[in-house]
């Protein structure tokens, strides 16, 4: 049984994992700096009141204006375009085929990692956005009004778009698995569904509103976008001190599930082939036992461990919520519930660097030589000349991929914890009972952190 | 009275970390020497009276289409040689991801495989007409 979730239909490589002695130093520092956090946390918060310098207002508005925005909006729907062409029109080998590195590769994971550096870069860029206020204007214009759009439900808040995640996950690693490797058609197939789903919603509770909320692609990668630098208050760039803009984040329901899933699925995608592979395997037979097929099977054993996953990340950030009730002077559960979701983006962002950052260093070569020049894979366009170019597997040693998983798994830790102690400190004016709610969120991430280094360190296969 | 409890729970913390990477280490070493073989040991059939010598080249056969005894995984290490044989009942094409290695193994026939591991990580090597794994190499820095 050779499982080929989408990773290794693009790359045909993985990593090793990492080896014990490494495994054994990341949890020793992990401990070790978590007992230092909690003994030398400050007593005044420091990233929850906005620090930010605006820009100045010339550069602020230039890159603001009006045709900005239109060039941007228009580079996304391009690109969003073209890759659906390719997906459609392209070769069905996936390693060849534009469309699924630029969306699952370049997109999906480009847009965390660099959002999480330099603020929400999607946001300008998103194509559905795009597509609904173009088409708001031109309802101004021929109507003479603005559209009516029913309210949003407040208390749907994040859930349509924490939905929206597994279920694109779950096309990605799921419905890609067991041979029946996800064809750039199926991809770009779906991509159109999406969009239609998107616009419609939009139509309904209106562009802003629905991109806020609902649409998976802008509040997920907004999501890492709080931990950047750069952002927007009231209509003008800021300067803002790093991480600073997260406190803001988790304010509607569904966030916490939103960051649990993202947590989740990368898990189960690192877990599939490592650590639950027998259980998976395990699975895959009993359904075949009681007289499903094989792709059925595998299909359904795997949506059954990713939902499992899913629930055992929940379960464990919901121990840790329950164990802060009980300190005195506590919050309601929803309030904490919802108030310390954000502390979990950091390690959302350090499992994804950890599974995917070679992944992604590797594959974003093909996607500038190859699949830029042959984007269809046909074999005989070659627009850049660099069709013939291949990916340099020496770029990045084993031991490199290493040290930049286990250091972003124990940086992401060190983040989390600091705003978890800072959110503690709002919520429990007392320091001492702050500190004392905080044990509980310390063993939160020090159980996910772990765990993270414990998928690594599983030899998959 | 805080301080001192302070301090133990230090000391137990750093006691229980180097104690984890101390066990850790000492898993490394045991299963780096228990290790070493190149992972044909799987029940294989002995290769083909191949080159005198080198008796113990790992042959992956194939038959109608799948590897005998499922994805075979050899493992080596960065720098020396990676050397395997195919053999296989039909004509296949054997490519070596990653490497970008391909090479034909003939009807009833072996083909020999020999390039230095350069790349490190786990590659896959395949039938490319069929698109089906055979071998799992691992390559250790």
């Amino acid at each position: 049984m050779s499982f080929l979730p989408l990773a290794h239909a693009l790359a045909t490589r993985q990593d090793l994992p990492v080896p014990a002695w490494l495994f054994a130093w990341g949890a020793s520092i992990v401990l070790i700096v978590s007992f230092f956090a909690l003994s030398a946390g400050w007593r005044e918060p420091r990233f929850e009141q906005p620090h930010s310098r605006p820009f100045g207002a010339g550069l602020s508005r230039a890159l603001l204006s009006l045709p900005a925005q239109i060039l941007c909006g228009a580079v996304g729907v391009f690109l969003f375009g073209f890759a659906i062409y390719a997906g459609l029109e392209g070769t069905v080998a996936p390693d060849r085929n534009f469309a699924l590195t630029f969306i699952f590769v370049t997109c999906w994971l480009g847009f965390p990692f660099f959002s999480a550096i330099f603020g929400d870069l999607f946001r300008p860029f998103n194509p559905w956005r795009a597509i609904g206020r173009a088409a708001g204007a031109g309802f101004r214009a021929i109507a003479g009004q603005r559209a009516a759009h029913l309210t949003y439900p407040e208390r749907l808040g994040r859930w349509p778009a924490a939905v929206g995640l597994l279920a694109v996950v779950w096309l990605e690693v799921v419905y890609g698995s067991g041979g029946a490797i996800l064809e750039p058609e199926v991809a770009a197939t779906a991509a159109l569904v999406y969009t239609v789903y998107a616009l419609a919603m939009m139509a309904v509770f209106g562009t802003e509103e629905w991109c806020d909320r609902g649409e998976v692609f802008s509040v997920y990668f907004g999501m890492f976008g709080r931990l950047g630098i750069f952002g927007t208050r009231d209509g003008r760039l800021e300067r803002r001190r790093p991480f600073s803009a997260a406190t803001t984040w988790a304010t509607v329901p569904g966030s916490a599930a939103l960051v649990l899933a993202s947590i989740a699925t990368t898990s189960y995608d690192g877990a599939s082939e490592g650590a639950f592979a027998d259980f998976i395997e395990t699975g895959i037979g009993w359904c075949e036992d009681i007289g499903l097929g094989i792709t059925a099977s595998i299909r359904l054993t795997d949506t059954i461990f990713m939902l499992l996953t899913f629930a055992g990340v929940s379960l464990v950030y919901w121990l840790g919520v329950r164990g802060m009730r009980t300190v005195p002077g506590a919050p309601s559960l929803a309030k904490l519930r919802t108030g310390f979701a954000h502390t979990l983006i950091p390690i959302a962002l350090a499992y994804l660097v950890a599974h995917y950052f070679s992944l992604f260093v590797f594959q974003e070569q093909a996607q500038f030589t190859y699949l830029l020049s042959d984007p269809l894979g046909t074999g005989t366009t070659d627009l850049f000349g660099t069709a013939s170019s291949g990916v340099d597997y020496t770029v990045l040693t084993a031991n490199t991929i290493w040290y930049v998983q286990v250091a972003a798994l124990i940086v992401g830790h060190v983040l989390g914890l600091m705003l978890a102690h800072d959110r503690a400190l709002v919520y429990w004016p007392d320091y001492r009972r702050a500190t004392a709610s905080q044990y509980w969120m310390l063993a939160v991430m020090v159980a996910f952190t772990c765990f993270g280094l414990y998928l690594l360190s599983v030899s998959n296969g | 009275m805080r301080d001192v409890r302070k301090l133990v729970l230090a000391l137990l913390v750093v006691a229980a970390a180097i104690a984890l990477a101390a066990c850790g280490s000492s898993d490394e070493s045991t299963t780096a020497s228990g290790n070493t073989g190149s992972g044909a040991d799987s029940g294989k059939p002995a290769p083909e009276a191949g080159k005198p010598g080198s008796p113990d080249v790992p042959t992956v056969v194939v038959r109608d289409g799948e590897p005998v005894g499922g994805v075979q995984e050899l493992e080596y290490s960065a720098g020396e040689q990676i050397r395997f044989r195919v053999s296989s009942d039909k004509a296949e094409e054997i490519h070596v991801h990653g490497y970008d290695i391909a090479k034909d193994v003939p009807a009833g026939g072996t083909v020999e495989f020999d390039f230095p591991a350069e790349l490190e990580g786990i590659y896959e090597a395949e039938l490319e007409g069929l698109g089906v794994q055979i071998a799992e190499l691992r390559i250790n820095p």
